[in-house]
């Protein structure tokens, strides 16, 4: 046997022959769309002010980090390292309201799925604020905030919020009142019910509100910093487009979409499996 | 959309509308009427931090009159209703198309995962620069993000139909062409309902986002023009008008007709 064969045997056993089909036939699109890109700058079909080179959308990152006196500098988002300026005010106002509107969310929620007058209160008005889309919010909030900071964690956490509320609430409800009565019939007293009952049987449901809100909340983060922000990456694609450089423009994008992917497949979707296979209700047969 | 069931769908929601449930929500409007009433006359500066619900109501009436309400809330909806269509009229075959073969499938899968995850206001700004605050500009917006969502779920719904459906209607001597209009097209007829719900839900975000930052005339325009002209009644009008429009577009249009299609297509027995 070959060297080649026994290497393609090899390679084929450690990750799985199907796996590898799937890898390398999903390659397929990106470098072809990639290729044409590149293509594209060669032959001048488009020309680079609407579609930049591949080098210089990589070139933009080290000019926009160019001035940055350091590791320091970066971390306390200093002016002049504009793109991880950006880039950790995106994620930290992601985190922050991660942080304040998700526990809000899932307390009200499971308050809202206990009992019955509070939730014909909250519905009614948790249906018309989700339906008003975070971005309508966007020029109230300016009014109210001003354009910064607090104006883009508004429309995240008013994004967040309601979501978390609906998804913590359909899975109170989806928990049979059988374990709560038990609990009851043992001893248990309500706080025991919360913990014991409501808050483990509503888990797969409160984690994939988690998953749906974080994608909502990202693309209304975005458009809140378009209009609303003074930094952040939706700032920065905005800014670039509106000084013709499309470079950053495309850049930006990128980064979007690859923080969003990340996070979405390293981080809650592992998550949602766990948890669904840890306290998922539906009974499966080993 | 008129069908029997929808009709008595309608007829039951009548009968029980003068019930518990009008009574509940009139009750919570007139709660929160009342308590904003209370803070926009206890805060300074009502007219723009939070005007109250009665100079909203003016506000509206001056709207009205002067025309402007009613031809902005047709161009968001005329927006939307095309942009939408475009959108799954393309979404629907490419998602049928690529279902067809798993091969194809599994070649654009990540592909598709990868546009669906670039969200369409992220898109806008790369748009401005090719053809600038237009229409175009805006439809182009809208139909990229209605596009992917539709496209995705009409291809997982191909790919969900049982195989053994396939084979038996092949048994029978069904031709390619028979096989997806008798077998595939039924058969993810579910994951199209929703598919389409999906998409259209994305794309009324990315109407009034994409009026916003385009500034082409319509609900998205007037909130964001209201706020520049310190007009807060007019962007709170908005807002509401933004909001009750896709209540009724949802609970009433589209949520019905998905129920509809599952309870006819659905492969699930109940």
């Amino acid at each position: 046997m070959s060297i080649v064969a026994t290497a393609s045997i090899a390679i084929q056993r450690r990750f799985g022959r199907q796996r590898l089909r799937q890898y390398i036939l999903g390659s397929i699109p990106f470098v072809v769309l990639i290729s044409a890109w590149h293509m594209n700058t060669v032959f001048e079909w488009l020309p680079p002010v609407f579609i930049p080179a591949i080098g210089e959308v990589w070139d933009a990152f080290f000019i926009l980090q160019e001035d940055c006196a350091g590791v320091g500098a970066a971390l306390t988002l200093d002016n002049s390292c504009l793109m991880s300026t950006h880039i950790l005010s995106s994620i930290g106002r992601v985190i922050l309201a991660a942080v304040i509107g998700l526990p809000f969310g899932i307390a009200f929620g499971i308050l809202a799925g206990m009992s019955r007058p509070i939730s014909k209160i909250l519905e009614p008005i948790g249906i018309f604020a989700n339906s008003i889309s975070g971005i309508a919010w966007i020029p109230l909030a300016i009014v109210w905030f001003g354009v910064g900071w607090m104006t883009t964690l508004f429309i995240m956490l008013n994004t967040i919020f309601w979501l978390m509320f609906f998804n913590s609430m359909m899975g109170v409800r989806g928990v049979a009142r059988v374990y709560e009565q038990s609990v009851l019939t043992m001893g248990g007293n309500r706080l025991d019910v919360i913990t014991q009952v409501y808050l483990p049987g509503a888990m797969p449901s409160i984690i994939s509100g988690m998953r749906m809100s974080m994608g909502f909340g990202w693309r209304a983060l975005i458009a809140a910093e378009m209009i609303g922000g003074d930094s952040g990456l939706g700032f920065m694609i905005f800014s670039s487009a509106e000084e013709f450089k499309i470079e950053e423009v495309f850049l930006g994008v990128i980064i979007i979409s690859l923080i969003f992917l990340a996070t979405d497949r390293y981080l809650l979707m592992p998550l949602e499996k766990w948890t669904i296979h840890r306290w998922g209700l539906v009974w499966k047969p080993t | 959309m008129l069908s029997r069931s929808n009709l008595n769908r309608l007829a039951a929601f009548w009968r029980h509308f003068p019930a518990a449930n009008a009574v509940n929500l009139t009750l919570i409007i007139i709660g929160i009427m009342l308590v904003w009433l209370l803070i926009s006359n206890t805060i300074e500066n009502p007219a723009r931090y939070l005007p109250s619900p009665i100079q909203v109501v003016l506000s509206s009436f001056d709207m009205i009159y002067k025309g402007l309400l009613p031809s902005y809330f047709g161009d968001t909806i005329t927006r939307l209703v095309v942009g939408s269509s475009i959108g799954l009229a393309l979404g629907i075959p490419f998602g049928l198309l690529l279902g067809l073969n798993r091969t194809v499938a599994d070649m654009f899968y990540p592909m598709m995962n990868f546009f669906q995850s670039v969200s369409g206001i992220a898109i806008f700004p790369i748009v401005v620069v090719w053809w600038g605050n237009s229409d175009k500009t805006v439809l182009a917006v809208i139909l990229y993000t209605s596009f992917f969502p539709i496209a995705f779920t009409v291809l997982s719904g191909v790919r969900e139909v049982p195989l053994r459906y396939i084979h038996a209607a092949r048994t029978l001597g069904a031709s390619r062409y028979q096989i997806i209009r008798d077998v595939l097209l039924p058969g993810s007829m579910p994951h199209i309902a929703t598919g389409s719900r999906l998409s259209i839900g994305f794309a009324w975000r990315a109407v009034i986002a994409g009026e916003m930052l385009a500034g082409r005339e319509g609900l998205g325009w007037m909130i964001f023009t209201g706020q520049d002209a310190d007009k807060t009644s007019e962007v709170i009008l908005g807002m509401v008008m933004i909001g009750v429009s896709w209540i009724i577009l949802d609970h009433y249009l589209l949520r019905p007709f998905e129920a509809d299609t599952i309870e006819r297509w659905g492969l699930v027995q109940r």
